[in-house]
């Protein structure tokens, strides 16, 4: 029996077995040292952890390694690996399937885990640390267990004779720059909220479950979050860019697996301020933070098991088992832990109105967890037709369109009234006064859209909305900074308004792009200037680039009598597949998207081609909203100087009768 | 109160705030009134496509896939929409019934697959309720405020408190980032104690 196939597979399941053996007996020996009190034993936690993170990046090198040097002793390479493969896609084609993917989770977890044992490493006596860490090991455990069984990307291929080579990636993951970023940075927010989880678990046990676990790991869920939010925005972008039907978003099951964690760590960044600030919601919180965990979990099992037919899906592996395991054990464990510790969680203190920051956050929390539920429902709703009356359905984007939008009203609605409600109680008189120039805002969005031609009340009451939360964002950031100078940009409240104006201009572009995107098949031939919507196509040529990977057939079309814009169709010669890539000219208002019309591939020197051509407004609003928002965390996340004394009130006292209204 | 203040006061009244939503009825009234382009055919033929579902590729609709298959349920939209005898929900349903049920993107409002309309609404409502509940209970027990007694420790705690140790490393935040920016000025120059003005704690007081 040959144990491992080469030199690279040998290192690399060496190194995925020394994080599993580190991050195992880490786990207990960690576990066993908070429980008896052994400080010796404890602070040994991130020598473990350092073990593990070397092991991991050991690896990741050899499939790297393997990758580069085309080793196919190793059946993943067989699988994604070949010779025509340029080096950037080579390095991205580690997370092109399964197995690799897998390798990616395990080296960002290990990472994770790392950089807490060294971020905690003065209070690695701490029991709750102790125990937050002895979460991150057994995770860390499972995936490391994971990748080096049933998962491995290691495992020995079936002999190849001399000469061979693999077809290498998915042609869709091998033409656009965005896969090297899109599934690294998506796979450091998903693993990151491991973190707080960790934490939270940690406080469960320990009892401590007030405030300080909450500090602690506040910034790990903001740049967790962030994680998310870029990366699921880059899927978007890679969308747009690469599969050529003009959109950025198709409530694709894996689309909805990230998508739904994402609304439930943005309920929990949200609410948890009215834990710090009031102490309340603790159980809410803890509950939040164990569902984004799960979900991640959850979304992957979806994904990865074949279980719902998705675009992304990468056929059946043998961890599907196992992610659902991990699922129930999470969620059976914390909702035990929760019911165990249901007398500490009662928190003090109770919240006086609706009307104010509080209250606002709970209305928040409900849209969005019946947003995540919505979500959840329609993915799995197809499954649950199958059980009962075994017929196939599907259940797609329009459903979920026709779902999200008068959510998505609601949201922009509350992040015009949020910003600026007092904690506790307002009154009517203070909420005229504040958000009066906001609803002027709102108007002017209107009357703008109107001036150039909106039409529908949805769309249009969607651009009302968002800018009367962009008048709030502004008024706040306005106020603050001419109290403030430039720290009124800086801290959470500040920061968060960024990251606002940022959510604004990404639903602004949703509303625009989805409701005004014209499209039309127009038939070109060369010479001869088409006209449509305002623009105008000519055919130059059709030209083909053929190497050793690929040959390209382009069409040169000269758009607005300006540029040459150059969709084309790609025929992979190992997979034969065409793929058709579309060219985009990007504009602030404005995208014209150009494509090749499907099955029928022109051959160079032809005189005539199907173009097929969106008018799309407004995407670039997107891209630059996320940046916005990328920029607003780093600005909320940003160590302010004005640190509150804990002895400090936070707020002033109301008045005690109920019936004497607050002026 | 300065005349400005006061200016600003009585713009934000309820005139102002007439103006505010006549202006926002004439908008809307003439965007929503206004003309919609005619609909094309091809934009008839993306809407439909846009309900029906590419019965060989994963999840995806006829619009967005490329498959042979979807290019013959395109052709056949085509075919229909320039026919001209069918509407747009008269086309889905005999596509619905020439390929199979299956390929309907949207859920149907009868049978078992109206579930999926209704639990949504069902648990919005609970969900509504609930907070409902919680807020009266809230009120109900925010009768109990801080006695005498209470402030009395409070004071006592406040008047004994030393010069700022390191306690502060304790917490990450502080109210300045937590709370918002709301300035105390305007809180204050209306004469009404507001709630925000602890937002300013840290800038001028106890420090």
């Amino acid at each position: 029996m040959i144990l491992a196939a080469s030199l690279n597979s040998a290192l690399g399941s060496a190194g995925l077995l020394l994080m599993l053996a580190a991050t195992t007996f880490g786990a207990f020996s960690t576990a066993w040292a908070v429980i008896v009190g052994n400080r010796r034993v404890l602070r040994q936690a991130p020598v473990y952890a350092g073990l593990a993170f070397a092991g991991a990046v050991l690896a990741t090198v050899m499939m790297q390694r393997a990758l580069i040097t085309r080793d196919f002793s190793i059946a993943y390479v067989q699988q994604v690996g070949a010779t025509t493969t340029p080096a950037l896609y080579n390095i991205a084609a580690m997370w092109s399937a399964l197995e690799g993917s897998i390798l990616l989770w395990v080296l960002v977890l290990a990472l994770f885990t790392a950089a807490v044992a060294w971020r905690f490493h003065r209070r690695r006596d701490d029991p709750l640390v102790g125990w937050a860490m002895v979460v991150m090991f057994a995770i860390s455990a499972f995936f490391a267990f994971v990748s080096f069984g049933p998962a491995s990307p290691f495992a020995a291929g079936p002999p190849v004779p001399v000469g061979f080579d693999g077809p290498g990636p998915n042609p869709l993951l091998q033409n656009h720059i965005l896969v090297m970023f899109h599934p690294p940075i998506l796979y450091l927010g998903y693993v990151g909220f491991t973190v707080p989880f960790a934490f939270a678990i940690a406080a469960l046990i320990t009892g401590r479950v007030g405030e300080g676990w909450l500090m602690e790991t506040r910034r790990w869920a903001l740049f967790s979050w962030a994680f998310l939010t870029i990366g699921i925005l880059l899927g978007g972008w890679w969308s747009y860019e690469v599969l050529g039907w003009g959109g950025v978003w198709a409530w694709d099951p894996v689309e909805n697996a990230s998508l739904m964690p994402w609304l439930t760590a943005t309920a929990y960044i949200h609410s948890v301020l009215v834990q710090e600030r009031r102490g309340m919601l603790r159980v809410w919180n803890l509950s939040l933070l164990v569902a984004t965990f799960a979900l991640t979990i959850l979304g992957t099992f979806i994904t990865r098991s074949g279980i719902i037919n998705s675009v992304h899906a990468f056929g059946a592996g043998d961890v599907e088992g196992y992610l659902l395991g991990l699922f129930f054990v999470v969620v059976v464990v914390s909702l035990a832990l929760i019911a165990w510790r249901g007398d500490r969680l009662r928190s003090p203190g109770a919240i006086d109105s609706p009307i104010s920051r509080e209250g606002a956050f709970l209305a928040n929390n409900l849209l969005f967890t019946v947003f995540a539920f919505i979500i959840l429902l329609g993915t799995l709703f197809p499954l649950f037709i199958e059980l009962i009356q075994e017929r196939r359905t599907v259940v797609g984007g329009p459903y979920f369109d026709r779902l999200s939008m008068p959510l998505g009203m609601l949201m922009l609605f509350l992040m015009g009234v949020a910003p600026v409600l007092p904690w506790r109680k307002a009154s009517g008189e203070l909420l005229r006064q504040r958000l009066y120039w906001p609803a002027w805002a709102g108007v002017a969005a209107l009357a703008i859209a109107v001036i150039s031609g909106a039409e529908g009340w949805a769309p249009l009451a969607a651009f009302a909305l968002a800018g009367f939360a962009a008048g709030s964002a502004l008024r706040q950031l306005v106020l603050a900074t001419r109290r403030q100078g430039w720290r009124g940009f800086v801290g959470r409240a500040n920061g968060g308004m960024v990251v606002h104006l940022g959510v604004i201009m990404i639903a602004v572009g949703l509303a625009a792009s989805n409701s005004y995107t014209q499209s039309a098949t127009i038939p070109l031939t060369v010479g001869v200037e088409q006209s449509w919507a305002g623009h105008t196509f000519e055919l130059v040529r059709v030209s083909e680039t053929v190497d050793q990977r690929a040959s390209v057939v382009k069409a040169e079309v000269l758009l607005d009598g300006r540029r040459v814009y150059e969709p084309a169709i790609t025929k992979y010669l190992k997979l034969g597949q065409d793929i058709g890539t579309p060219s985009v000219r990007t504009g602030f208002t404005s995208d014209v998207y150009l494509t090749l019309d499907g099955t029928l591939r022109p051959s160079p020197g032809d005189t005539s081609v199907t173009l097929r051509v969106f008018v799309k407004p407004m995407i670039m609003w997107l891209w630059i909203g996320g940046g916005l928002m990328a920029f607003g965390t780093l600005l909320a996340a940003f160590p302010n100087r004005w640190h509150r004394r804990p002895t400090d009130p936070v707020s002033a006292p109301i008045e005690r009768s109920p019936s004497a209204p607050v002026r | 109160m300065s005349p400005a203040r006061s200016l600003n006061r009585s713009v934000k009244s309820l005139a102002g705030w007439g103006l505010v939503l006549a202006t926002l009825v004439v908008l809307m009234a003439v965007g929503v009134t206004r003309e919609p382009a005619p609909r094309t055919s091809g934009d008839r033929i993306d809407e439909i496509s846009k309900r029906i579902a590419c019965p060989t590729c994963d999840g995806e609709s006829v619009y967005e896939s490329r498959a042979t298959a979807s290019e013959n349920i395109r052709a056949e939209i085509t075919a229909q929409v320039n026919s001209g005898n069918r509407t747009d929900d008269q086309i889905i349903e005999f596509l619905a019934d020439r390929f199979g049920g299956q390929v309907l993107l949207v859920p149907r409002a009868t049978g078992v697959e109206a579930l999926a309309w209704a639990i949504p609404v069902a648990v919005a409502i609970v969900a509504i309720a609930g907070l409902f509940v919680v807020f009266r209970r809230w009120r109900r027990e925010s009768v109990a405020a801080a006695t005498d007694a209470d402030r009395e420790l409070v004071d006592e705690a406040l008047a004994a408190q030393r010069p700022p140790a390191d306690l502060d490393s304790v917490f990450d935040g502080s109210p300045t980032a937590s709370g918002s920016g709301e300035p105390a000025a305007v809180a204050g120059a209306d004469g009404r104690r507001d709630d925000d003005r602890d937002d300013g704690h840290g800038e001028g007081e106890g420090r």
